[in-house]
């Protein structure tokens, strides 16, 4: 999922570096404004664990594997402001210390995870009321698009780039990622349950936007 | 809360270990579509070697040991970021 150095054209890489700057900037500004106090400790200890989480690849059939992106998990926990500039974060520390995801690359990455990824993992659950069976649905929901999409941009920005057909790149691209979205979902729920069990009150808060 | 903290600093420090012991070395879905549909040799790296490339300390010869220290330093970021951005948070207010 990360893209790596080389992938995107210049004009795709370093239009979506520009973009990403001042959508980063915004998003670290709502942050401080708005964030719950009470979650402070949260943000290190959220980031680290989606970090180790996101090193452990699962195999999803057919030659391939997956691992865990965490967007909505992130998004339900810290609220999507926070959980932005967390996963924002993630991705920096990822492409220059452990060159997982190209540093040119890097607006993209942010794009596709930190920003679409997470918002659209979180809509879902936000917006499924508090019956817990729609919300069950709705976190997996949540967990799926925020893979998914991350993959549609992934595959749109590699598309501009002219790397590969359109057809076989959108084919291949979506039906692995669309597999993997499944293994999301399931993770994320899971967590979620776990961390309402340990924390009953720290998951679907209603007031953040 | 800090039963909470507990529970996600220890599940955190198990998933590296994890990571070293059990990760897939499958290729992840967009390096697979990459080398199927030929794009897989333009992967480049700009910048200077990091010695954690690839989640690997350079400096180790069991890879597990390579592999866990690379996660503990990632986790170790990760929750000096946090320290770091809360203080901003507070300094804020």
């Amino acid at each position: 999922m990360h893209i790596p150095d080389g992938f995107l054209s210049t004009p795709v890489w370093a239009g979506l570096d520009l973009a990403a700057v001042p959508v980063v900037g915004y998003l670290v500004r709502r942050t401080q404004a708005e964030f719950d106090d009470a979650r402070v400790p949260l943000l290190g200890v959220m980031g680290a664990f989606i970090f180790a989480a996101q090193m452990i690849n699962f195999p999803v059939g057919v030659g391939t594997s997956g691992h865990l992106v965490g967007g909505a998990l992130l998004a339900l926990t810290l609220g999507p402001c926070a959980a932005s500039v967390v996963m924002t974060a993630i991705l920096v520390v990822q492409a220059l210390v452990f060159q997982d995801g190209g540093i040119t690359a890097l607006g993209a990455n942010v794009i596709n995870m930190a920003v679409a990824g997470v918002w659209l993992g979180y809509w879902p659950a936000r917006l499924a009321g508090k019956d817990p069976r729609r919300r069950r649905l709705a976190v997996f929901l949540g967990g799926w698009l925020s893979l998914f999409s991350a993959a549609l941009l992934a595959t749109l920005e590699l598309s501009l780039s002219r790397v590969a057909p359109n057809r076989p790149l959108f084919a291949s691209m979506l039906g692995v990622h669309a597999i993997t979205g499944l293994v999301e979902g399931a993770i994320t729920l899971a967590a979620l349950e776990t961390i309402a069990r340990l924390s009953p009150g720290f998951v679907f808060r209603r007031e953040e936007t | 809360m800090k039963r909470l903290l507990r529970a996600l600093a220890f599940a955190t420090l198990l998933l590296v270990v994890l990571a070293a012991l059990a990760s897939s070395t499958l290729p992840d879905g967009l390096k697979r579509v990459a080398a199927m549909l030929g794009f897989g040799s333009r992967s480049s790296s700009v910048g200077p070697a990091s010695p954690f490339a690839n989640y690997e300390t350079r400096y180790f010869h069991s890879r597990w040991a390579a592999q866990i220290t690379a996660g503990l330093v990632g986790v170790a970021l990760m929750w000096g970021f946090g320290a770091l951005f809360a203080r901003t948070l507070k300094r804020k207010r």
